[in-house]
């Protein structure tokens, strides 16, 4: 390959990078970077002259509104990776640290705690079995000849208990009980000395923060696609892991068409770790897959005939995890390992390891970074090696003597400060003798040729550091596509770069790096979940915490179907979930800008859903995903039945002296217990605990039924209140006697609840309201009524004891005198705002829907909730009183053990 | 409160800015232009100490969005960029030359040299570091646009010198411009740096008016100056240079060496070669040898026949003379572990006979002396070349069989 004529001017300076920078947000935008004399029209007078970036490139255009599935989730569940929360500490305390930017704080009590919980024998085994006479877990008192060698350990666990629920709170006494007992016995009673556990668990925890920050172990990715030696474009085949442990590796056979699809089943391997990366390349018509865990290396040899099964050639096994395989693109069974010790290995199946260098040090500055990658360069012989400072090539002959350095972090590319190596790659495919360095901040592209020196860089403005790379080389003539990609955050940016000036026929004269076209962003996997049909709360959340797991790897293939090309991109997920997305080259100028990527779609309607048959291509999509879905729902279900459930016990929550004690002194008291009380005899939850929720949720209104509904709908609400069973007697006996009792019997349940002045009633009047309210608030957290406790059973549907149906306001009189005109004008509001006014409140008061009542003043039981404006926390939302009980999402209470 | 409102208006600004970026990484130009508008206001409070401030986003953002915008023309991306220059004090000479590239871009040279005037009148305080090189570069791409004046000059008036016409004026014009570039040129090419374009330039006035000692001296300066990037274009220039004035073998020879050391996968190693095959120094016919192999060694040049051919040429020169073996010998025992698998595989075989058949005569006959006539490529590719009834490969073949036993000497 020709060296360039010409390059783009640079200065050249040496050094520590001068520039103190960051994350930039728009970095890469609107700069040409410097011109060259070029391009088209050299033989006009005028010199034409091309910029290093924001020449035109080719325009690829995203086929779908979303990437689709190419495998079926696979059976057994998923066990997502730690999330923040799962480790950091929670409390307001701590939150307000750390907006005053102390950094995270490790939950290292809660992890503690879970150990002890979790493996009690290995925590204090020994010793428990020893001492288990000695301690009492009952709740009687003990007597006098026991009491000298026994301790009453309930009385600690409810100590503990106290501290739990008082946790954060900054005025927090230790119970003098605890302090004892630990001070007692904290050096013998643990298996293991207290020190040395906490000692690990602690370097365990900083472990899976800093993963949690940036995991570096998937750099390189671990999916990559064979494309078959036959010249057929149409299939490939597939390497990716998969497994509850991710540690099967499964070479499937994929055929492109409209929505990739697999065929056959798949080539599958059992490793012994979990897959960290998959590299592979093509040598002599064949494939070889490198495959890394963390202490062991293998690699496969994939025939590129359709259907020839791959064959294990050999395992290595590592002492230090291993950072890096590469596979040579020049040598069959050539493969480079690093670990992160610092050592290089030059891996020939036939001849066994060479080591190349082992340095524990970084290359060109002090960097705590064990990482380290190495890849092949244009000379087989030849490697580079890199950490997070930098990039050195050496000759594996005499890697003493024969080095250079190709890149470094300083002056010499123009890096910011703080600016880290994350991945090179050798561009081997595109340009022999070309490298592709990225960094959290920017990539470069160097030459071996002419080290240190970049020619091309740009910031690719990513929100996490780009740890995959994939290339696909253009015919000459063409520009070389490059796609990143970031694992945290699932981005895929396509780039565009060119070597080479276009419009000379005979494929161009070399010229210097340019980049093409802007950069462009992909679907990501989690991308879908805004087009997937709307689903229960739940399993959202579940759907979520899928699709929008890290990515692990990315592959892409090119097709081209003749004169159409086209673009497969395939993203994997640590879920194992394997995506695709097809992207068309569009030959012609724009015209008019899609309009359909314009709008911002809305949840569930989707044009992969909304029109699939306008196109066989959607329907084939929206018929995969319903697969994909019914198979992941199949998946959960399964893995909720092996999942432990929570349960709580009520017996010891309160004595039975507390329960029955009912010197209480308020009244709102004396009903709360009245409510727990019954809450706990029937086995039931408490939902309303806040004051938001001090209005029970009304079921539909189903009191009247009779009146003008037709008799299908009237069994279908009769049916979702519970009482379909009532329904059908009523329609077949038609006992009107029994119903005229029933409807006198509740009438008088009603008034006798209004005599009894419960909270519930006192909502009707605004007056009395607000100084109860205030009462409340001093004695703790205000209490819903005592006359329709707001109690479900676990199914979530009424109780058969109370009434299914929700009372109708009682007294509708002070709320309608309220909404009147008359009483707004008294209250000094001016007429055009009364109207405002009205609709202000009737959207806080929208209550269910009452067929009955004419539609003016849409005034309920909830409307003047809001008029207190002191009290603007009791504001409860219009959605909540319309929801029915089953399908109101339960609020999440924190509890102990998540 | 004040700094609650202050967080507000931050996180507003936040995401005003992710839906910019995110219309700009997805192409829709016009949305990103609409939010644009709104983030202008993020000007009027600009609290941020961040290394970007809304200023230089504004200016980034809407210059990506008129080059893209199908309504955008020049005159409105002028006036935009007229408008950003005033927004920065810090920021005007960057504005300013990337409103010039985008001119040169467009051909519209010469407003391109308006800006570039204006810019280099341009005073404000003291510069910092980083705008005494924007100033340096401003000045030197004036210095180029005066250059290609000057030449167009030139044209004109080497045409009308044919008729035997000459023109005073133009001349004179030329000599200016001459005047201007040089001062500008001269000065970028003292800072370390890739300066090909400038020096190319500056070379070539300095040859016009015969400044032979000044243009050397520039060129030996930009090649050998350590504090340099290691740049082969530099050694390149030389070596054109030195053959442009009929420079002795000797000094040729020796400029190519250096290149040879820091890139032995130049283009310009087969010149090399042949330069030194032709030599009468044995010294010079080894070095041929090995630049040759050197280049071989490369990815870049596997498959490159005229290379190959050379290689074949003095293998073969050195087999018939027998002398010299231990050449052959020496280059070979650093590459025989991997060259067969390399170059020299069955898979290749077929492949280079399919596509190139000079190139597979040739390696066919390097694999066939350094391998033996059991060699893969070279038994694959003599049969085919007997079934296809090639003289040239009967005659291969002949040779090889003839010069077996010089394998095993290599070989040993």
């Amino acid at each position: 390959m020709e060296f360039p004529a010409a390059l783009f001017p640079s200065y050249f300076g040496a050094g520590p990078p001068r520039e103190d920078g960051g994350l930039a947000p728009v970095a890469g935008w609107g700069e040409h970077g410097q011109v060259l004399e070029g391009g088209p029209g050299r033989r006009q007078a005028q010199p034409a002259f091309v910029p290093r970036r924001g020449a035109a490139g080719e325009r690829w255009e995203a086929a779908d509104a979303a990437a689709v599935p190419v495998l079926l989730p696979s059976e057994g569940c998923w066990i997502p990776s730690p999330a923040p929360q799962d480790i950091l500490y929670r409390s307001d305390l701590c939150r307000k640290l750390r907006a005053g930017k102390s950094g995270a704080t490790l939950d290292f009590a809660r992890q503690l705690g879970h150990f002890f919980v979790d493996h009690p024998e290995d925590a204090f085994g020994s010793l428990g079995h020893l001492l288990h006479k000695n301690f009492y877990l009952g709740h009687s008192k003990l007597k006098r000849p026991a009491r000298n060698s026994t301790i009453r350990m309930t009385a600690l666990v409810e100590d503990i208990n106290r501290l739990e629920a008082r946790r954060g709170c900054p005025r927090q006494h230790l119970a003098s009980r605890l302090r004892w007992f630990s001070h007692l016995c904290r050096d013998w009673l643990f298996e293991v000395p207290l020190g040395l556990l906490a000692d690990y668990l602690h370097e365990e925890l900083t472990l899976q923060w800093s993963n949690l920050l940036f995991d570096d172990s998937l750099t390189g990715g671990a999916l990559a696609w064979l494309p078959l030696g036959d010249g057929e474009t149409s299939v490939g085949r597939l390497v990716h892991p998969g497994g509850q442990a991710m540690n099967r590796l499964y070479f499937q056979d994929v055929v492109l068409e409209k929505v990739p699809h697999t065929r056959g089943s798949a080539a599958q391997f059992e490793l012994s770790g979990r897959i960290r990366q998959v590299a592979a390349a093509r040598v002599d018509g064949e494939d070889f897959v490198g495959v890394r865990s963390d202490y062991h290396c293998g690699v496969w040899r994939v025939p590129g005939r359709t259907g020839a099964a791959p064959t294990p050639l050999q395992v290595i096994h590592t002492d230090v995890p291993a950072s890096c395989l590469t596979v040579s693109p020049h040598l069959p069974g050539e493969l480079s390992v690093c670990t992160q010790s610092g050592t290089v290995y030059l891996w020939n199946v036939d001849t066994g390891l060479q080591q190349v260098l082992y340095d524990p040090q970084t290359m060109f500055f002090r960097d705590h970074s064990p990482w380290r990658w190495s890849d092949f360069t244009a000379h087989p012989r030849v490697l580079s090696c890199a950490d997070r400072t930098g990039l050195q090539c050496l000759d594996a002959r005499a890697p003493k003597k024969c080095h250079f350095d190709l890149f470094k972090v300083g002056e010499e590319a123009g890096c910011q400060q703080g600016e880290r190596v994350v991945l090179p790659i050798y561009l081997g495919r595109a340009h022999p003798s070309q490298y592709l360095i990225t960094t959290q901040f920017s990539v470069y592209v160097l030459d071996e040729r002419l080290p240190l020196v970049p020619v091309l860089k740009w910031a690719h403005m990513m929100k996490a550091p780009p740890l995959f790379a994939h290339l696909m080389p253009g015919n000459p003539g063409r520009s070389h596509k490059v796609l990143l990609g970031a694992s945290r955050t699932q981005e895929l940016l396509l780039l565009q770069y060119r070597a080479r000036f276009w419009g000379v026929s005979s494929g161009g004269s070399q010229s210097a790096c340019q980049l093409a076209g802007t950069p462009q962003k992909l679907h990501s996997i989690a991308g879908c979940l805004q087009h997937l049909p709307t689903q229960l709360p739940h399993r959202h959340h579940l759907l979520q915490q899928r699709l929008t797991a890290p990515a692990m790897g990315m592959a892409a293939a090119l097709q081209e179907d003749g004169p159409r090309k086209s673009m497969l991109v395939f993203q994997l997920s640590e879920a194992g979930d394997v995506f695709c997305q097809r992207l068309t080259q569009k030959t012609t100028q724009p015209s008019a800008p899609p309009s359909r990527d314009e709008a911002t779609t809305a949840p569930g309607s989707s044009p992969l859903f909304e029109a699939p048959a306008s196109s066989p291509q959607g329907l084939a999509a929206a018929l995969r995903y319903r697969r994909w879905l019914r198979a992941f729902s199949r998946c959960c279900r399964e893995s909720s039945q092996h999942t432990w459930l929570p349960r709580l016990s009520q017996r010891r929550l309160f004595s039975r002296r507390d329960l029955e004690e009912s010197a209480g002194p308020s009244t709102p008291q004396r009903q709360m217990r009245q409510r727990l009380r019954q809450a706990m005899k029937e086995g039931g939850l408490i939902q309303c605990w806040e004051p938001s929720a001090l209005q029970p949720p009304p079921l539909p209104q189903t009191l009247e039924p009779a009146g003008g509904l037709d008799p299908l709908s009237a069994r279908l609400t009769a049916a979702w209140a519970g009482d379909w069973e009532q329904w059908w007697e009523d329609r077949t006996s038609f006992r009107v006697a029994q119903r005229q009792w029933a409807l006198r019997e509740r009438r008088r349940q009603q008034k006798r609840a209004r005599g009894h002045r419960s909270l519930s009633a006192s909502f009707t009047s605004s007056l009395t309201y607000q100084s109860e309210l205030s009462e409340l608030s001093d004695s703790g957290p205000p209490l819903p009524s005592a006359g329709r406790p707001p109690i479900f059973s676990q199914e979530g549907s009424p109780p058969a004891g109370s009434p299914p149906v929700r009372s109708p306001p009682t007294s509708p009189a002070p709320d309608e005198a309220l909404l009147s005109s008359q009483s707004l004008r008294c209250r000094g509001i001016p007429k055009e705002r009364r109207k405002t006014l009205r609709d202000y409140l009737s959207v806080w008061a929208k209550g269910p829907p009452e067929p009955t009542e004419p539609p003016e003043p849409p005034g309920s039981q909830a409307s003047h909730l809001c008029i207190p404006s002191s009290q603007s926390q009791l504001c409860i939302p219009s959605s909540q009183s319309q929801l029915s009980s089953a399908s109101q999402p339960r609020r999440k209470r924190p509890r102990m053990g998540f | 409160s004040s700094n609650e409102h202050k967080l507000n208006f931050k996180k507003s600004k936040e995401a005003c800015l992710s839906y910019i970026q995110d219309a700009l990484l997805q192409k829709q130009w016009k949305r990103a232009a609409e939010f644009l508008t709104c983030y202008v206001e993020s000007l009027e409070k600009d609290y941020s100490r961040e290394h970007i401030g809304p200023s230089e986003m504004i200016w980034r953002i809407g210059t990506e969005i008129l080059w893209h915008h199908s309504h955008s023309s020049m005159k409105e991306f002028s006036y935009f960029m007229e408008q950003m220059k005033t927004l920065g004090v810090k920021r005007y000479l960057k504005v300013c030359l990337e409103h010039v590239f985008h001119l040169l871009c467009n051909g519209q040279i010469d407003e391109a040299y308006q800006n570039l005037s204006l810019a280099e009148s341009w005073r404000f305080g003291e510069q910092t570091a980083i705008q005494g090189k924007e100033m340096k570069l401003i000045q030197a791409y004036r210095g180029l646009l005066d250059y290609y004046s000057w030449s167009k000059q030139k044209n004109i008036l080497l045409e009308h010198g044919e008729d035997g016409f000459s023109d005073l004026a133009v001349e004179q014009e030329m000599h200016g411009y001459f005047r201007k570039a040089a001062v500008n040129l001269k000065e970028i090419i003292k800072i370390p740096g890739v300066w090909d374009v400038f020096v190319k330039c500056y070379v070539d006035l300095l040859e016009f008016y015969g400044d032979h000692n000044e243009a050397r001296q520039v060129l030996n300066e930009y090649a050998y100056n350590s504090r340099f990037p290691a740049n082969p274009n530099a050694h390149v220039y030389l070596y054109q240079f030195l053959k442009r004035q009929g420079e002795s073998k000797k000094s040729l020879i020796s400029a190519l060496k250096i290149l040879h050391d820091i890139v032995p996968s130049h283009e310009l190693m087969i010149d090399f070669n042949t330069m030194l095959q032709k030599s009468k120094k044995r010294k010079k016919r080894r070095l041929g040898l090995e630049v040759i192999f050197a280049a071989l060694d490369y990815a870049g040049w596997k498959e490159n026949a005229k290379a190959w051919s050379c290689l074949a040429r003095q293998v073969k020169q050195i087999v018939t003379s027998e002398k010299h073996l231990d050449w052959i010998k020496q280059e070979w025992n650093s590459r025989k572990d991997w060259w067969p698998a390399f170059h020299f595989s069955r898979y290749l075989a077929k492949r280079n006979w399919q596509e190139n058949k000079s190139l597979s005569y040739e390696k066919a006959l390097v694999a066939g002396i350094l391998l033996g006539k059991d060699c893969k490529y070279f038994k694959h590719v003599s049969q085919q070349g007997c079934k296809a009834q090639l003289k040239r490969f009967r005659m291969l073949k002949k040779f090889v069989n003839r010069h077996n036993p010089v394998y095993l000497r290599i070989s040993g």
